[in-house]
C-alpha cells in the first residue's frame, strides 16, 4: 500500500503539482485524469523518483522513500514513449531489469529465459524475443515496454499515457489487454490519461486532477454520474454548463429563465448531461419537471453509436444534445432551424461559486 | 526479502550522497585540470612580464622595464600592428573566399552523402601535417614555382613574379588557405540546418532572391560566421611558423617574437609580448561572442 | 527558382576553384616528392622522377649529407601522445558533459573555462608552462607538460562534440532502466554509453587528429626529446628537402586509411542505428 501525503512541486515559480494526498491500495487500478499541463507526468515522475518533491512525503508499505532514488524504490514505471533499449533485442530488453537491477538481481540464465518467455507469452509477444525493438510496431512496442516493467514485479506499476501513442484501433484492443494484465498479476496499476473515455472505461478508482490538485477521487460511475466539481463536469465532456445566478427556484442565465431543483441558494453553474436533452418541436407544449430552452440548431455529428447535435443558445453559446441510434429521432433538421430543447429537472446539477457541487435532494416531487 | 527492505533506508543515504555531489564528481577532474594548466600559467605569464630581465636569467623583482621596451621599439609595437593587420586581412579573406562555398555546399547541394562529400574533401588536405602544408607554398609561389611556371608557359607573363614569396603576401596566401577550412564548416552547418520552408513561405510571399538572402539565409548564418571568425582568429592571431616559413623571417608577428625571445632566454619580454597578444585575444573573442551565444547554438 | 540555375552553376564553378586553391599546394608537394635525390631540391623542375626521398624518410636510401627525419623515436612519441592525450580528453570531456545535461549553478563559467582551452593561441599556452615548469623546476618533457597542455586543448573539443550528442539523447531512455530497479552507473555502461559510442569516437578522432599535429603548444613544453611537429619545424631553420614532401604524402595515405576505417565503422552502426530507429520514429510522429 503506498500513501502520498502532501505533496508539493514546482518549478521556477509555477506550481506542477499542489498539495496532492492519495492512498494507493494493493491490487486496483487506478486511472488518474488530467488535460493536458494539470500536472500529471509530474505527478506520476515523482512517485518513480525522477523528480524529487518540494515538500510532502511518500510511504511505502509503512517506510518513507521521498528520497529514495528510483532504481531502489521497486516501482515500476513505463513511459509514454516507450524508452526501449534500441541496441537490444525484445528478448534483452525485457530482461533488462531482472539482470541487472540493484536489488535481488537473477543472475541463472536459465531462470532469465524462462521468466521472460513467460512475460512475453503474457503480453503476446512469444514469436518475437529475437527481434531488434526497431523491427516491430508501435502497439508492440507498448507491450515489450509493459513486459519489461511487469517481469520486475514492481509494487505499483505507473503508467504514463500508455495509450496516447496508439492508433484508435490498437488503442481499443489495449485497453481490454492491459486490464487483462493487470488482473492476471495482481499488481496495482496507475494509469495517466488526458481521454475521459479511458479513464472512465479502465479504472476500479479514477482521480481527477486540475492544476496539479486531486479534485475528486472516487469510482468512475460515481465521478461521472455526480461530478463534485464543475472542472470534473468540464473534463468528463458529457455536460452542458450554463453559467448564471440561481434565484427563487429559477436559473438565470443569458436569454433564459430555466428551472432548477428546489431548495439551493447561490448556484452560478447549471449543468445536466447531453443524453439527458430531448429535441422537441419549436411548437410543442412545456412539460411539468422540465427545463427547457429554445434554441437553433447548428449541426450534427455522427459517433458509430450514437450521434451529437449542436445547438446555438440563444446568449450564443451551445449545447449539445446526444442520441444513441437505437433512440434516434429521425427526423432531420436543417441548420438554422429552432427546436425546444428539454431535459429532467431532477437531473440538472447545481455548482456553486467555488465550483463546488450544491447538493440537493434527488427530486421526486416535482418543482413548483 | 525483509533484509533487502531492511536495506533501503542506509542504501538512500548512501546513494543521495552521491546523487547530491554528482556535479562535483563529474565536473572537478575537468574544472581543476583547466584551473590548473590554463589558468595558472597564464596568470604566470602575466605575473612573468613584471620580472626583471638579466641577460640570460630572471628574477622575480617586479618591474615595468619590459613593458616599456615593448612599447618603446618599433621592432616590438610595430610588430603588434602587423599581427593585427594581417588578422583583419586574413579574417575577412577567409569570410569572402570561404562564404560562397559554404553556400552552395549548404544551400544548392541537396543530397545528404554529396554534402558530406564535399566537406570531407575541404577537410582532408588536414591531414597532412600543418608545418608541411606550409612548406608545400614555397615550391608554388617561389620564382620557379608551379604558378609562374604556369602562366609563363599560357604567356601571360613574360617574367616570373617575384612578389609572391617571401613577401607579407605570401604569408597572407598561405593563412587564407590553410585557416579558410574553418570558416566554411560552421558556416556550410547552419545553413544547411535552415528550414526549407521557411524560404518557401518567404517565395510565396514574392521576396526576390537577394531578399531571401539578405533577410533570411545571412542573419541564420551569422552564427555559424562568428564560430569560423572565433576559429580563424585564435589561429591566424597565435601564428608565428607560416609567417616565418613563408616570409623568410622578414614578417614578424607578436608570435614570432615569443618564439625569438625564448629562444634568447628572454622569459620577462616573451612574457609582456604574450601578454598583449593575450589582451589583443580577449578583445576580438569577447567581441565576436557578443555577436551570438555558444552555449546556446549547440 | 529559373534565374537561380545560373547561380547555382556559379557558385559550383567556384566551388571547384577553391578545391583547386586547396589542393593545389598538395598536387605540388605530391608531385615534387618524386624529386631526384639526394641533389634535387624541394622545387621545380623536376630533374628526374625518382623514389629516393621515400627511401630516405623509410631509412633505405643510402647515407647522404641530408640527415633522416628522426622519424622511429619522434613518430612514435608523437603517437603516444596522442593516443594519451585521445583518451584523457574524451573521458574528461565525456564527464563534463555529462554534468552539462542537467542545469547547475555556475555552468556558463564552467562552459566557458572549458571552452577557452582551444580558443588561447597555443604559443601563449606553451609560454605560460615553460615559465611555470621553470619556476617550480620540473623538467619540460613530452609526456608531462606538453600532454597536459595537449589535453587542455582537445578537451574542449571533446567536450562540445559530446555536449551535442547528449543534447540528441533521449532522457527517458536511462529514466526507464533506473525504473527497472538498475542504478544510475550501471545504467550509464549498460545503455549510455552503447548508445552515445559513435559520438564517442567521433570525440576521440578529433582528440587524436588535434593532438599529433599539435605544434605550438608542444614547442616551448616538450624538452629535448622532440615529437613528430617539433622535429619537422626543426628543418625549418635549416635547408628543406623533398624527404619532408615524401613523409607528408605517407602521413596523408596513412591518414585516409585511419579515415576510411572510422568511416565504415560509423557507417556500419548507423546504418544498425537506423534500422533500429526508423520505424519507431515513424510511429511516434
Amino acid at each position: 500500500m503506498m500513501e502520498i501525503r502532501g505533496l508539493n512541486k514546482s518549478f521556477g515559480g509555477n506550481i506542477a503539482v499542489r498539495d496532492f494526498s492519495l492512498e494507493i491500495e494493493d491490487d486496483e487500478y487506478l486511472t488518474l485524469l488530467g488535460p493536458s499541463g494539470s500536472g500529471k507526468s509530474t505527478l506520476l515522475r515523482l512517485i518513480a523518483g525522477l523528480e524529487r518533491p518540494d515538500t510532502g512525503a511518500i510511504v511505502l508499505d509503512g517506510k518513507t522513500v521521498t528520497g529514495t532514488p528510483p532504481h531502489l524504490r521497486g516501482l515500476g514505471f513505463v513511459q509514454q514513449k516507450y524508452g526501449l533499449f534500441p541496441h537490444m533485442s525484445v528478448f534483452d530488453n525485457v530482461a533488462f531489469g531482472l539482470r541487472y537491477r540493484q536489488i535481488d538481481p537473477v543472475s541463472d540464465q536459465r531462470t532469465v529465459n524462462d521468466r521472460v518467455e513467460r512475460m512475453l507469452e503474457l503480453v503476446g509477444l512469444e514469436e518475437f524475443g529475437d527481434r531488434m525493438v526497431g523491427e516491430i510496431s508501435g502497439g508492440q512496442r507498448q507491450r515489450v515496454s509493459l513486459a519489461r516493467t511487469l517481469i520486475c514485479e514492481p509494487r505499483i506499476c505507473l503508467l504514463d499515457e500508455p495509450l496516447g501513442a496508439l492508433d484508435a484501433n490498437l488503442r481499443e484492443r489495449m485497453t481490454v489487454e492491459l486490464r487483462r494484465i493487470r488482473s492476471a498479476l495482481g499488481v496495482t496499476f496507475m494509469h495517466v490519461t488526458g481521454n475521459e473515455a479511458e479513464a472512465l472505461a479502465m479504472g476500479d478508482r479514477m482521480i481527477v486532477l486540475d492544476a496539479g490538485r486531486a479534485i475528486q477521487v472516487d469510482t468512475p460511475h460515481d465521478i461521472f454520474s455526480r461530478p463534485a466539481n464543475v472542472q470534473v463536469a468540464r473534463f468528463l465532456n458529457a455536460y452542458n454548463i450554463l453559467s448564471g445566478s440561481g434565484q427563487g427556484g429559477a436559473f438565470e442565465t443569458a436569454g433564459a429563465r430555466l428551472a432548477m431543483p428546489p431548495g439551493v441558494s447561490g448556484a452560478v453553474h447549471y449543468v445536466f448531461r447531453f443524453d439527458n436533452v430531448a429535441i422537441c418541436d419549436p411548437d410543442s407544449r412545456g412539460q411539468s419537471g422540465s427545463a427547457q430552452m429554445e434554441a437553433e440548431f447548428i449541426a450534427s455529428e455522427f459517433l458509430g453509436s450514437r450521434v451529437v447535435y449542436f445547438f446555438r443558445r440563444p446568449d450564443g453559446g451551445v449545447i449539445e444534445a446526444e442520441k444513441h441510434l437505437s433512440a434516434v429521432d429521425p427526423r432531420g433538421m436543417r441548420q438554422g432551424e429552432k427546436r425546444i430543447l428539454r431535459w429532467p429537472v431532477e437531473n440538472v446539477l447545481l455548482y456553486g461559486k467555488g465550483g463546488g457541487m450544491l447538493r440537493h435532494e434527488p427530486v421526486l416531487e416535482v418543482a413548483q | 526479502m525483509s533484509a533487502v527492505t531492511h536495506d533501503i533506508p542506509e542504501e538512500a543515504g548512501r546513494e543521495s550522497f552521491w546523487r547530491r555531489n554528482l556535479h562535483f564528481f563529474l565536473l572537478a577532474p575537468g574544472v581543476a585540470w583547466m584551473v590548473l594548466f590554463l589558468i595558472v600559467p597564464l596568470v604566470m605569464m602575466v605575473y612573468v612580464s613584471f620580472w626583471t630581465q638579466t641577460t640570460f636569467a630572471i628574477n622575480s623583482t617586479l618591474t615595468t622595464k619590459s613593458w616599456a621596451a615593448f612599447f618603446g621599439s618599433e621592432t616590438y609595437y610595430g610588430a603588434l600592428i602587423r599581427t593585427l593587420r594581417l588578422w583583419l586581412t586574413v579574417l575577412v579573406l577567409t569570410f569572402l573566399a570561404g562564404y560562397p562555398t559554404a553556400l552552395f555546399i549548404g544551400r544548392f547541394v541537396r543530397n545528404k552523402t554529396l554534402q558530406t562529400v564535399l566537406l570531407v574533401t575541404c577537410v582532408i588536405p588536414f591531414w597532412t601535417s600543418f608545418l608541411i602544408r606550409v612548406l608545400a607554398w614555397r615550391p608554388m609561389l617561389g620564382k620557379e614555382g608551379a604558378i609562374n611556371i604556369v602562366l609563363e608557359k599560357l604567356g601571360l607573363i613574360s617574367g616570373p613574379i617575384e612578389v609572391l614569396l617571401f613577401t607579407e603576401l605570401s604569408v597572407i596566401i598561405g593563412m587564407v588557405q590553410i585557416y579558410v577550412v574553418f570558416m566554411v564548416g560552421p558556416i556550410a552547418f547552419m545553413l544547411a540546418r535552415i528550414d526549407d520552408s521557411l524560404i518557401e513561405a518567404a517565395r510565396d510571399l514574392g521576396a526576390t532572391p537577394l531578399t531571401i538572402f539578405r533577410k533570411i539565409i545571412f542573419p541564420l548564418s551569422l552564427p555559424g560566421v562568428v564560430v569560423g571568425a572565433i576559429f580563424v582568429s585564435v589561429m591566424v592571431l597565435g601564428e608565428f611558423a607560416t609567417a616565418s616559413a613563408l616570409s623568410g623571417r622578414k614578417v614578424n608577428l607578436l608570435g614570432n617574437i615569443i618564439v625569438t625571445q625564448v629562444g634568447s632566454l628572454k622569459w620577462a619580454f616573451a612574457a609582456v609580448a604574450g601578454v598583449v597578444l593575450t589582451a589583443v585575444m580577449a578583445v576580438v573573442i569577447t567581441g565576436l561572442l557578443r555577436l551570438v551565444n555558444l552555449q546556446r547554438e549547440l | 527558382m529559373h534565374h537561380l540555375v545560373g547561380l547555382r552553376w556559379l557558385l559550383g564553378l567556384y566551388t571547384a576553384l577553391f578545391i583547386a586553391f586547396l589542393y593545389g599546394p598538395f598536387a605540388v608537394m605530391a608531385i615534387l616528392s618524386f624529386q631526384q635525390g639526394p641533389e634535387g631540391g624541394p622545387q621545380f623542375p623536376i630533374r628526374e622522377w625518382s623514389t629516393f626521398w621515400y627511401q630516405h624518410v623509410m631509412g633505405l636510401a643510402p647515407p647522404s649529407r641530408i640527415a633522416p627525419l628522426p622519424i622511429a623515436e619522434a613518430l612514435t612519441r608523437s603517437l603516444s601522445l596522442a593516443f594519451a592525450t585521445m583518451v584523457v580528453s574524451t573521458v574528461l570531456g565525456t564527464l563534463t558533459a555529462q554534468a552539462f545535461r542537467t542545469r547547475f549553478k555556475g555552468s556558463g563559467v564552467v562552459f566557458y573555462l572549458v571552452v577557452l582551452g582551444m580558443m588561447v593561441p597555443g604559443v601563449l599556452l606553451g609560454l605560460g608552462m615553460a615559465l611555470v615548469a621553470d619556476q617550480l623546476g620540473i623538467d619540460r618533457s613530452w609526456w608531462g607538460t606538453a600532454f597536459v597542455l595537449h589535453v587542455v586543448y582537445t578537451y574542449p573539443f571533446a567536450f562540445l562534440v559530446m555536449l551535442a550528442i547528449f543534447n540528441r539523447f533521449d532522457r527517458s531512455v536511462e529514466e526507464a532502466a533506473w525504473s527497472l530497479g538498475v542504478p544510475p552507473a550501471r545504467t550509464f555502461r549498460k545503455v549510455t554509453f552503447p548508445m552515445i559510442f559513435p559520438g564517442v569516437l567521433s570525440a576521440m578522432l578529433f582528440a587524436l587528429t588535434l593532438s599529433y599535429d599539435e605544434f605550438p603548444r608542444t614547442l616551448f613544453t616538450a624538452g629535448s626529446d622532440v615529437t613528430m611537429p617539433i622535429a619537422i619545424y626543426g628543418t625549418f631553420a635549416v635547408e628543406i628537402h623533398p624527404n619532408l614532401f615524401a613523409f607528408g604524402i605517407l602521413t596523408t595515405l596513412f591518414s585516409f586509411a585511419v579515415l576510411t576505417v572510422y568511416g565504415i565503422l560509423m557507417g556500419l552502426s548507423t546504418r544498425r542505428a537506423r534500422a533500429r530507429f526508423s520505424d519507431m520514429q515513424e510511429d511516434i510522429a
